[in-house]
């Protein structure tokens, strides 16, 4: 029984009652489990954040999102067409994509970047890999890291600033460029009453969001406990290391989009790990990459870039994490 | 794929001995080195001129104030006296090079008068690596020697710095900024007493 | 024997588009990323090697009945880094803001595998013009590769074709197309886009019963 390589994993022929079939792992213990089942437990996970994101920066939030959201389902339409594929769209994961790069956008994008975002996302990001479950990373990081690098002047810290603005909060420097010089008060950081990308203000929303997804098990607890562990201890050193330093542990966990990366972009299970010890090891190192890149690097934030480095090297996690099953290894048959 | 295939026959020969087998790359090395010789030769006083005139050309940035150089031997070395319009001396261009990560780097120091702070350098010619330590050349890179003095030779730095004497090393090109600065240090302290009694005479 | 090898005509209208060299045989990667982010220097270099291919193919060509299998390869080197430095010394000498620019990616034409290859497949088995027909039509084909390439990047990353500006006034430059990842991506959609297009053409040719 033991010895016996596990092949019959496919399910049981439908009228086969004689026997009770027994597949090895994975067991879908629930029908319901679908990709859109699970993208729409993530858009239930961000209603917190776009509440948020719309009462803090009002219209701009709602033409940034809208400007997404809209060209990413277009997107998706579009290249499934070409492609002679039947349109994804039931599967809701275009949606998400959209609502997740809309709210890591400056509210004062011009529109053609939340555009071409959005076509980077789901052409280069997903639909060059072979479609949603194929793509190596993860298609809104693809997408604004592309207009990122393209138009800093849109896309840099000083997008976020606008001193004539009619909203007064995008007359504040956002907490992570001014990082290096002083920092901004702890109460207004959790809450979300701070300038900077649409979705990553609020630490409240996004734990509440993220809270949601973790319950309902459509992201993995593993990943973002990973991520903010690491920057807990790392912050935590470098504030016990300089304890004059105002910029403390608590603003590296909620300033710019540190929980809403761990919780809603580093968890896409298309792009992460599928094993819990291999979700350890990637958001151990998604945390060490954003602390590296904050305290390091020229950029004031590397949340983005961390993802994104880590969704590289995890079909390498997944080969490295494999569980040992019960009973001891599988025997290694020579191919 | 077959045509390799069916070339081989046509060129297969009998070899001889060692000059039995060699014999055509030796005379063809022989033909191509001496054609390369003659190009050489016919070329390099017009590449020289395009040089010595990206030189010239460079010296109003390098030195401001200026509008034209001209060539002086110090210390039998060759520099530049930047010029104003009306002849008067604005500073100092001196032409200085030094291995690189991957070949020669050739450059240009700016100093000014009184050459107490260094007032531009360019980089005429350099093979560092595409990308990374190519970046030498470029003017951002380039600007913060701008205003350095010269009183103490320049350092390296990870990151921007207050202090005069620091220079931002390129990010993954330490060896090309690490050669630039040398190159500059070098230049300047090599030729900085030399020019200080040229300048006085 | 010499008979069922392509015959001048056809080398040349196969390095356009059938063989092309970088759609087609993927080789000379090198350049064709490094140098084409604008107009210019992606011209500049496919003159250069146009000028390499077809020296070297002729040179190799002539002398192809003295060559040693075994000392081929050596012939072709020394054949091919006289030319390149031939090249390298005459864009310094008149146009030397270009030969700068281009800076490293001139004497790297020397390992250009376009340039081996094209003396390997053809120089080394037939006649003279036949070599030259092969080495006019692979230079055609790389030119029209690094201009499509170039041509992309260009207009996209600086809103400019040949440094003359294209685009509307207010264009927002797509910086990201003239560093290093937008040559990838563009030569990923171009190759994809050439192989889509190929493939309706032969299935266009499949459905006449005639072209069969």
């Amino acid at each position: 029984m033991v010895d016996k390589p596990k092949q019959d994993n496919e399910e049981a022929p439908k009228g086969s009652t004689a026997f009770l079939h027994v597949g090895s792992s994975p067991h879908l213990s629930n029908s319901r489990l679908t990709t859109q089942r699970m993208m729409i437990d993530v858009l239930i996970g961000l209603l917190p954040i776009l509440v948020f994101a719309i009462v803090i920066f009002r219209w701009f939030a709602i033409l940034q999102l809208g400007i997404c959201t809209v060209s990413c389902i277009a997107f998706e339409a579009l290249f499934s067409a070409w492609r002679g594929k039947p349109s994804p769209l039931w599967d809701m994961s275009a949606t998400v994509t959209g609502v997740i790069l809309g709210l890591s956008m400056p509210w004062s994008a011009p529109w053609y970047i939340g555009v071409i975002a959005s076509g980077v996302a789901i052409g280069i990001g997903k639909i060059v890999y072979g479609g949603l479950g194929q793509n190596i990373f993860n298609p809104a990081m693809v997408g604004r890291a592309f207009v990122m690098i393209s138009f800093p002047a849109a896309m840099g810290a000083a997008a976020y600033l606008d001193p004539d603005g009619t909203l007064k909060i995008v007359t504040q420097a956002t907490p992570m460029s001014v990082a290096r010089s002083s920092a901004t008060p702890l109460w207004p950081l959790f809450l979300g009453t701070v300038n900077g990308s649409l979705g990553e203000v609020s630490t409240l929303a996004a734990l509440i969001g993220g809270g949601y997804l973790c319950v309902r098990r459509s992201a993995s607890y593993e990943i973002p406990v990973g991520i903010l562990g690491t920057i807990f201890i790392l912050g935590g050193i470098q504030n016990l290391l300089n304890p004059d330093s105002t910029f403390t542990v608590l603003h590296h966990l909620f300033g710019g989009p540190t929980m809403f990366g761990a919780f809603f972009i580093a968890t896409d299970p298309v792009t992460s790990p599928v094993t819990r010890r291999g979700k350890w090891i990637y958001g151990v190192s998604i945390g060490l990459i954003i602390m590296l890149i904050r305290v390091f690097s020229g950029y004031p934030e590397g949340t983005m870039f961390a993802v994104l480095l880590m969704n590289g090297v995890v079909p390498l996690i997944n080969r490295w994490a494999i569980p040992i099953p019960v009973g001891g290894p599988v025997p290694v048959r020579a191919q | 794929m077959n045509e390799q295939t069916k070339a081989a026959p046509e060129i297969r020969r009998k070899g001889g001995g060692y000059l039995g087998q060699a014999w055509l790359i030796l005379v063809l090395a022989l033909l191509f080195g001496s054609g390369l010789a003659a190009v050489q030769m016919a070329l390099e006083p017009i590449i020289a001129r395009n040089k010595l005139s990206e030189t010239l050309l460079q010296i109003p940035n390098l030195v401001p104030g200026s509008e034209t150089g001209e060539q002086e031997r110090v210390n039998g070395q060759l520099v530049f006296r930047a010029l104003d319009a009306d002849g008067n001396l604005m500073g100092w261009v001196l032409p200085a090079s030094g291995q690189g990560f991957a070949d020669k780097i050739e450059m240009l120091v700016g100093l000014d008068a009184a050459l107490e702070t260094i007032t531009g350098i360019y980089v005429l010619d350099q093979k560092e690596t595409p990308g990374l330590g190519n970046r030498i050349a470029e003017a951002g890179w380039r600007d913060q020697f701008r205003g350095k003095p010269t009183s103490k030779p320049l350092e390296l730095s990870s990151a921007e710095s207050s202090i005069p004497h620091h220079v931002e090393a390129l990010t993954g090109a330490t060896i090309s900024s690490e050669s630039v600065k040398d190159i500059v240090n070098g230049a300047v302290a090599s030729l900085k007493e030399a020019l200080a009694k040229a300048s006085g005479s | 024997m010499v008979n069922d090898q392509p015959t001048a005509l056809e080398r040349f209208i196969n390095g356009i588009l059938p063989e092309n060299p970088t759609y087609r045989q993927l080789l000379g990667m090198c350049p064709t990323l490094a140098v084409t982010n604008g107009m210019q220097s992606a011209m500049t270099m496919a003159g250069a090697t146009a000028f390499v291919l077809i020296c070297a193919n002729i040179v190799v060509s002539l002398i192809r009945n003295l060559l040693k299998p075994h000392l081929r390869i050596l012939v072709y080197t020394l054949t091919i880094a006289t030319f390149v430095t031939i090249a390298d010394r005459v864009l310094a000498a008149y146009m030397y803001d270009m030969s700068k620019q281009l800076g490293p990616y001139i004497p790297l034409i020397i390992v250009n595998c376009i340039i081996v290859c094209r003396c390997e497949v053809c120089a080394s088995s037939q006649a003279v013009h036949i070599a030259a027909a092969d080495a006019v039509g692979q230079s055609l084909g790389f030119t029209l590769a690094l201009a499509s390439i170039a041509t992309v990047r260009e207009v996209l990353g600086a809103g400019t074709w040949f440094g003359i500006a294209v685009m509307p006034a207010g264009f927002p430059n797509w910086v990201l197309m003239v560093l290093p990842p937008g040559a990838f991506i563009t030569l990923g959609l171009l190759l994809g886009l050439v192989n889509w297009l190929t493939a309706l053409w032969t299935q266009g040719r499949k459905a006449k019963p005639t072209a069969a």
